[in-house]
């Protein structure tokens, strides 16, 4: 190092007496380089973690997602920063042993270096692929992330819905025979019954409703038995709270309907008994007579047969509503206990922690409701993207020192590799907090 | 700036056939230690104030980040450029990060009162619970 720069002073003409050549900054030309570009990462690097802090913290009070509702574990942060550490000294140690003149040992740590990079980019994929499993993307069309329970997202969940059903149907039909026919025809059931239980009930109800409160309540509610896992202990409180008063007042409704509906047979059923005897009425007369006061009476005996007629009509559509009804009632309340397993018994926090989300339970991959959640995914994969993306290029010019021989005289590349491999360390320092443990 | 005997100043500081490893081992298990420490915080009652839990894991990452810029990427050896590459450099970055907190932080102030109803946590909200939870027959019924 200080014979370099003795070399480039002594190598410099001095024309101009009683001044030599020093170096500005009294390191290796490449050392500088490396130094200046990592100040630019520094920037770089600040910028966006400092971003990621700005929009986290300025997100709507108690919206950040929690890292259970996105699938992040804990345990597999905590071990890929040990997994860096470990790569950060084992990158010493190569240039230790490369200073003393031991190539050998300096390229078993160089290895362990790339092995130990290798592993963090491993763990990583298996946690993109958790997020990818689940719906979890930075933008559409693949995003299911909704960031609040509204018509967009209503509708987003009506969309999914009917193409499950139309390629259910499809398959069912396909497939008939095949063993799995009576499992894709249970699915098929359940699916219809999330249509009309769940879909076209909130659908009806925020249409009905002037109260955007209420609207945004119940399509929140349908949001929680879909994706249960995003809501908070407040939220929760609230969603079981309007839940259980909605059930509360289905079931009287019920009860209400089964009344009208007897009331209404038989209603319909003495204006059936009349009609007959109308009708009766109507044979018995002579329809050839000529008597002035028959014709009167047969004109008479054919209004009120109409009359009759048109009452028994009136009451068939009335029994017609209240049966639709009532079968409707009857779904929402059937759907909401099966589908999103809720009791009336189970009042209180248990309903919250019985419901795992249809989602989870049946598979499915429907439009979720995650408030902040599509801020989260952008600056999650934009964080550990650029990150991983630092740590790949790292392993990639670790590999280009392999064929080397790692002796005294590489001792300065091995340096600049590793200084830059340990400012990718601290970044990670950093983001390991950040995105796991806040 | 620097002086002909900073030359020999590095010459020296470069332990070259000192053995350092024990050294870097030390260093290594306290960042083990600092890892398991911030950890611990995310789980300890410091998080029942979530902004004091916060301010631990960060203090925790700045030491861990300062072990390893002094000792393994070995500033602490070095001599004042370290400074002139650095700082500059952080000062900027945090100053492009203060920019963003008018528009970006105080995002929410502007929220229209739609996204405040779907909020998860708001004033008007719990309000409008109550009147909800008052009258849960009218206001519940869809018919």
């Amino acid at each position: 190092m200080s014979g370099t720069t003795e070399n480039q002073t002594s190598g410099t003409p001095s024309a101009i007496h009683g001044l030599k050549y020093q170096a500005a900054v009294p390191i290796e030309r490449g050392k500088l380089a490396l130094w200046l570009f990592l100040s630019t990462e520094i920037m770089f690097f600040t910028a966006l973690i400092g971003a990621y802090i700005v929009l986290r913290f300025g997100s709507p009070e108690g919206s950040w997602p929690s890292p259970q509702s996105v699938h992040v574990v804990e345990w597999m942060g905590a071990v890929n920063t040990f997994v860096l550490l470990c790569s950060s000294v084992t990158v010493v140690f190569a240039l230790e042993n490369a200073r003393q003149n031991t190539p050998a040992t300096a390229k078993k740590w160089l290895w362990a270096t790339i092995g130990f990079g290798c592993l963090f980019l491993g763990i990583k994929a298996v946690e993109y692929y958790s997020k990818y499993s689940h719906g979890i993307y930075p933008r559409s069309p693949r995003s299911l992330l909704y960031d609040r329970p509204d018509l967009t997202y209503l509708s987003g969940v009506k969309a999914e819905t009917n193409r499950l059903i139309k390629n259910g149907s499809a398959t069912v039909s396909s497939s008939s025979g095949t063993p799995t026919d009576s499992t894709e025809a249970e699915m098929q059931r359940r699916l219809q019954q999330l249509q009309t239980g769940l879909v076209q009930w909130t659908e009806r109800t925020v249409g009905r409703s002037e109260d955007p409160l209420m609207q945004t309540r119940s399509i929140e509610a349908l949001a929680w038995m879909i994706y249960p896992d995003s809501f908070g202990e407040a939220q929760l409180v609230r969603i079981e709270k309007f839940i259980h008063d909605e059930m509360a007042l289905n079931q009287r409704r019920l009860i209400e309907l089964e009344q009208q509906l007897s009331q209404s047979q038989q209603g319909l059923k003495s204006v059936q008994a009349d009609l007959a005897d109308k009708q009766k009425q109507l044979k018995a007369i002579d329809s050839k007579s000529t008597d002035a006061a028959v014709k009167a009476a047969l004109k008479e005996a054919k209004k009120q047969l109409s009359t009759v007629k048109k009452v028994a009509s009136a009451a068939t559509v009335r029994l017609t509503e209240l049966t639709v009804e009532r079968n409707f009632l009857v779904g929402r309340i059937k759907a909401v206990n099966d589908l999103a397993q809720y009791g009336l018994a189970s009042r209180g926090s248990e309903a919250g922690h019985a419901n795992h989300g249809i989602n989870h339970r049946f598979g499915l991959k429907l439009p979720m409701v995650i408030p902040s959640g599509n801020t989260w995914a952008n600056t999650y994969f934009l964080l550990t993207g650029f990150h991983g993306l630092h740590v790949l290029i790292g392993i990639i010019v670790f590999l280009c020192l392999v064929p080397m021989t790692l002796d005294q005289r590489r001792g300065e590349l091995v340096e600049n590799v590793g200084l830059y491999w340990h400012f990718v360390d601290i970044v990670w320092i950093f983001l390991f907090p950040l995105i796991y443990l806040f | 700036m620097e002086t002909a005997t900073d030359n020999s100043d590095m010459t020296q500081s470069d332990h070259r056939f000192v053995n350092r490893k024990p050294f870097f081992v030390t260093i290594f298990l306290m960042l083990c230690a600092l890892t398991l420490t911030s950890f611990w915080i995310a789980n300890s009652h410091l998080m029942e104030t979530p902004s004091k839990g916060w301010a631990a894991m960060m203090a925790v990452s700045t030491a861990k980040a300062m072990l390893v810029v002094l000792f393994f990427m070995h500033l602490w050896w070095e001599r004042r450029w370290k400074y002139a590459l650095t700082l500059p450099a952080m000062i900027l970055g945090v100053i492009l990060v203060l920019l963003l907190v008018p528009d970006v932080g105080h995002r929410t102030d502007t929220y229209s009162s739609t996204r405040r109803t779907a909020a998860p946590l708001d004033g008007d909200v719990d309000s409008g619970q109550a009147q909800l939870g008052s009258q849960p027959e009218s206001k519940a019924s869809p018919h």
